[in-house]
């Protein structure tokens, strides 16, 4: 499915998802109004309760009930069967596995999986990220049993029909045809390769002759060969209580076989790459596409929760540094923003914003300002405290939600996190002192290591560009 | 824990009167399993300068979320100022006297909350979520940027800046340009309130001024045009003593006369193509008019549109995407909002991209065919329990974060005047009958009523027209 904006009008386009810690009540900004009242005492930190069982084949199944909304949430996380196991003449082929799956199984077809899901009031249907499938599914709770048996069938019994595949991959090209018509898709691919090189991570976009390649039968072979119960994990949550979820679990996967030898680990990108300056050419363009990015830190990197803190305070939200300065003071762009992600085996430091042509020069130099100073001064005290309480309001306002509950716990071991991270999160977070977030701005964000992707006009940015270094033009 | 069930009562602080009103009779016992039924406390006040106050308890998380809502949107701003109310949106968060630009942001965001606003055509939103020690802050804020605002040259031309990057990044440098929610209500309705488009003119908005703010301030966000809702980690005593402490001394101020910018359903199909520099792939929207708000048509509207489009089961996606496979997607929409959240004229539009070797013309065709069986037919029992229990659940869906439930119930409070229709829209739904479907099939979706935007890539459009001049001598 592409995706469409349809929802704008709004103050931006941050979500606003959750997130952070309950550090002291000190008030952090200084120069607040004097009538403000303080905040109220933090209450003791909430840490999901996970009852974790292992079935004979393998298979994991974590179970964190819920009494809130009547439904139940599952996500099916299978390790390695996502894009980091695509061949390099396959780019992406993942997609189109995770989203074949319930387009029908050796009992049922595609449209009675959609009817059957609405029926149960939810809804089935999986994705795929650099370090494997997830196959999400709710229904209302009176469902939880039927709901768990469809999606035990379209994981175990895909059937890949033929007409559902030419069908998919038809609609893939178009798709493909629609999204490189907009500046951030070209750019996040762009991106990507300077970031990741050859390795599978910097590939993960389909291309025209990868997905005229697909066929039903490769695609039940990579089923074979990804999908097996030792490399899954069942994440329950929601109104069901633990023995009921974990009984539910061993009835349809219980029998679930894995076959073959189960597939290599991937190596690690490399930890540093060669700086690229691309100018990816979008005639017409009324806005710069600004990327920045160089290599970034495995998830269970040492230094993971202060890296998380540093982009924080440089990128992410609207009180960031990145935010404040090229929106709220100088009105270059709607929305700007920095920071890192990472993935089970490397990561990526990225930013960026859209702005006016003719600012373009200016708002790079920013980034490069923002960017240095982070690793040159210490972040003030105060900023510290706000990031951290943001940080952990975040994360408690997040966990609210059990589909996100279950989907952070789902990716956090994907990536190779422990079950308990989201827990200890909060905790870690208060002890990252100024001095590693200004070592993680230096080592990370040194805005001489940065490769930078620009989509737009050439006629009308080329000159702001040259002050930069030498780009390197990309038609289109 | 198990939420309980409570009936809209007043607070502790119990003097003022409560601003409860009815809904249309429509309410039907919900049908639902027991497991599957899900009531949301209510608890409304009105606080004597016309505030309405509701709180929504829910202790299973040491947070809150609240929503504060206007009712002013894009209907209602000045005629020469389009795009000014979600202009004016942005300006909310600029600073007030006693809280400078960036203290707003700050303060929030130090409570380790979040925030945002938007603006649509009857009402413009503020929503925040914390963790609950920080509510009392946030409560103060609200009420400082409702009492005034730093009416400030330099923080409008900003904002008028970052408008005109918005506009840029959603519409002008995108494909599609939005084109099915902006041109459409431009195609498809007469009145000036309706088909303007609220992001507005560049012209429009750089012309607008200090007055203009001002005045917007003084007419539409006073604290009787306003609602306030609050869900999660709240009592409804320590609820309504915290409005009544930080909400309460705001003067009422007048409203401007209600303007009228009803209008009836169209009488005649309207056609538009257009030309789209940027997309590589041809759309179409097709839109129709929709029931009025409260009308008896809504419900089984609603049951309708998720018949035709909702998700992967609807007659729109197995008939167009798979079947005829014209289709490469199909989405639709309710103007900028949701079925229940509109109190004037909107649309039901959907939304495709369709492959080259077909035409909208086939496309349009298609869906006629799925219309008129409807018509026909109706829809059998299993069906329909099917689109009812989908229904319910995402009616569920939208109100489990406690920011989107306090949202929901403020939106509900300023549209229908009663934030119970929560609690009512299960039964409503469940009332649907077949002939219901099958009546507001027949009366809304029809081609008379119809407006259609056929969007092709630049290149498609110029292909036919060069072909032809070439083969003139």
């Amino acid at each position: 499915m592409m995706k469409t904006r349809l929802s704008p009008i709004t103050r931006a386009g941050l979500a606003l998802t959750a997130a952070l810690a309950l550090a002291s009540t000190a008030q952090a900004a200084p120069d607040l109004p004097a009538e403000l009242p303080p905040f109220g005492k933090d209450k003791p930190l909430v840490v999901p309760k996970i009852t974790q069982t292992t079935l004979p084949n393998g298979l994991q199944v974590w179970v964190v009930p819920r009494n809130g909304i009547p439904r139940v949430d599952y996500v099916l996380a299978v390790r390695g069967a996502g894009l980091g196991a695509d061949a390099p003449d396959a780019p992406g082929r993942a997609k189109l596995l995770a989203g074949l799956l319930s387009e029908g199984t050796t009992t049922r077809s595609s449209r009675q999986i959609a009817e059957a899901a609405q029926a149960m009031g939810g809804g089935v249907g999986a994705s795929a990220s650099n370090d494997g499938i997830r196959i999400s599914a709710n229904a209302l709770a009176s469902q939880a049993g039927d709901m768990m048996k469809l999606l035990a069938d379209v994981a175990r019994r895909p059937a890949f029909p033929e007409g559902e595949v030419q069908l998919a991959k038809a609609n893939a090209l178009q798709g493909l045809k629609a999204a490189g018509a907009q500046p951030a898709f070209r750019a996040a691919k762009a991106l990507d390769g300077a970031i990741y090189g050859d390795h599978a991570y910097g590939r993960t976009q389909e291309t025209e002759a990868a997905l005229n390649a697909v066929t039903a039968e490769g695609l039940r072979a990579e089923h074979a060969r990804r999908f097996r119960p030792d490399r899954a994990l069942l994440v329950v949550t929601g109104r069901i209580d633990a023995a009921k979820a974990t009984q539910l679990a061993r009835e349809a996967f219980g029998d679930w076989k894995a076959t073959g030898e189960p597939l290599p680990e991937l190596a690690p990108p490399p930890a540093t790459m060669p700086v690229q300056r691309l100018l990816l050419e979008r005639p017409g363009s009324v806005q710069a596409t600004l990327r920045l990015g160089r290599p970034g830190m495995p998830a269970s990197g040492d230094e993971q929760v202060a890296l998380r803190l540093t982009s924080a305070i440089l990128g992410t939200g609207f009180s960031s540094r990145v935010n404040i300065n090229l929106r709220e003071e100088k009105g270059y762009t709607y929305g700007a923003r920095a920071g890192g992600v990472s993935w089970r085996v490397g990561g990526a430091i990225t930013g960026g914003a859209d702005v006016r042509n003719e600012v373009t020069g200016a708002a790079m130099t920013e980034y490069i300002k923002e960017y240095r100073r982070i690793g040159t001064e210490p972040v003030p005290e105060a900023e510290m405290a706000m990031n951290k309480r943001y940080m952990a309001g975040s994360y408690l306002v997040s966990t609210q939600l059990q589909g996100s509950l279950g989907q952070q716990l789902a990716g956090n071991w994907l990536v190779g996190l422990p079950a308990d991270f989201l827990g200890k999160f909060v905790p870690a977070l208060q002890k990252v002192s100024a001095a590693e977030v200004q070592a993680m701005g230096k080592k990370y964000f040194n805005p001489d290591e940065q490769s930078w992707v620009v989509v737009g006009d050439a006629d009308k940015i080329g000159e702001q560009l040259k002050a930069f270094g030498e780009f390197k033009v990309v038609k289109p | 824990m198990i939420q309980t069930t409570r009936r809209a009562v007043l607070g502790a602080l119990g003097a003022a009167a409560l601003a409860l009103t009815s809904g249309p009779s429509l309410a039907a016992p919900a049908a639902a399993p027991a497991a599957d039924r899900w009531q949301i406390p209510v608890h409304v006040k009105k606080l004597d300068n016309g505030l309405t106050v509701i709180i929504s308890p829910d202790p299973s998380s040491p947070t809150v979320g609240i929503s504060v809502v206007y009712k002013v949107g894009m209907r209602l701003e000045p005629r020469n100022r389009t795009g000014f109310a979600h202009l004016f949106e942005h300006l909310m968060f600029q600073g007030t006297p006693k809280a400078p630009k960036g203290v707003f942001d700050k303060v929030i965001t130090s409570g380790g909350g979040s925030n945002n606003g938007s603006t649509r055509p009857d009402f413009t939103n503020y929503i925040e979520t914390a963790p609950s020690s920080a509510l009392e802050s946030m409560l103060w804020l609200e009420a400082d940027r409702m009492t005034t605002l730093d009416f400030n040259a330099a923080t409008l031309k900003n904002q008028q800046d970052v408008v005109k990057e918005e506009i840029r990044v959603n519409v002008q440098n995108q494909p599609y340009g939005g084109f099915m929610w902006i041109d459409i209500g431009g195609l498809a309705f007469d009145k000036w309130e309706n088909n303007h488009d609220g992001y507005g003119s560049f012209v429009d908005l750089e012309n607008a001024n200090l007055d203009d703010v001002r005045a917007f301030h003084r007419d539409f966000y006073g604290p009787n045009n306003a609602v306030l809702a609050i869900a999660g980690d709240v009592t409804p005593a320590q609820g309504f003593a915290l409005a009544q402490k930080y909400f309460g001394k705001i003067p009422a101020r007048p409203t401007p006369k209600p303007t009228d910018f009803s209008e009836g359903l169209n009488t005649a199909e309207r056609r538009l193509t257009q030309s789209d520099k940027l997309a590589q792939v041809p759309a179409v929207a097709a839109a129709w008019k929709i029931p009025e708000r409260g009308s008896r048509d809504q419900a089984p509207f609603a049951v309708l549109g998720q018949l035709l489009a909702g998700g992967d089961a609807s007659r729109l996606y197995q008939g167009l995407v798979k079947g005829r496979e014209l289709a490469l997607n199909v989405n639709s929409l309710y103007g900028l909002t949701g079925v229940w959240e509109y109190d004037g004229p909107t649309l039901f539009t959907v939304f495709a991209l369709y492959k080259p070797t077909t035409t909208a013309d086939a496309l349009l065709a298609g869906i006629d065919e799925e219309v008129a069986r409807i018509v026909k037919e109706g829809v059998d029992d299993a069906t329909l329990k099917n689109l009812k229990t989908a229904l319910l659940a995402d009616w569920y869906n939208g109100q489990e974060m406690f920011l989107l439930r306090a949202d929901r119930l403020a939106k509900l409070q300023t549209l229908w005047g009663d934030a119970n229709v929560v609690n009512k829209v299960p039964g409503w739904i469940e009332a649907v009958t077949s002939a219901d479907v099958q009546r507001v099939a027949a009366t809304y979706l029809t081609r008379a009523n119809r407006s259609v935007i056929d969007r092709k890539p630049a290149a498609m459009l110029a292909a036919p027209a060069a072909a032809k001049a070439a083969s003139q001598p």
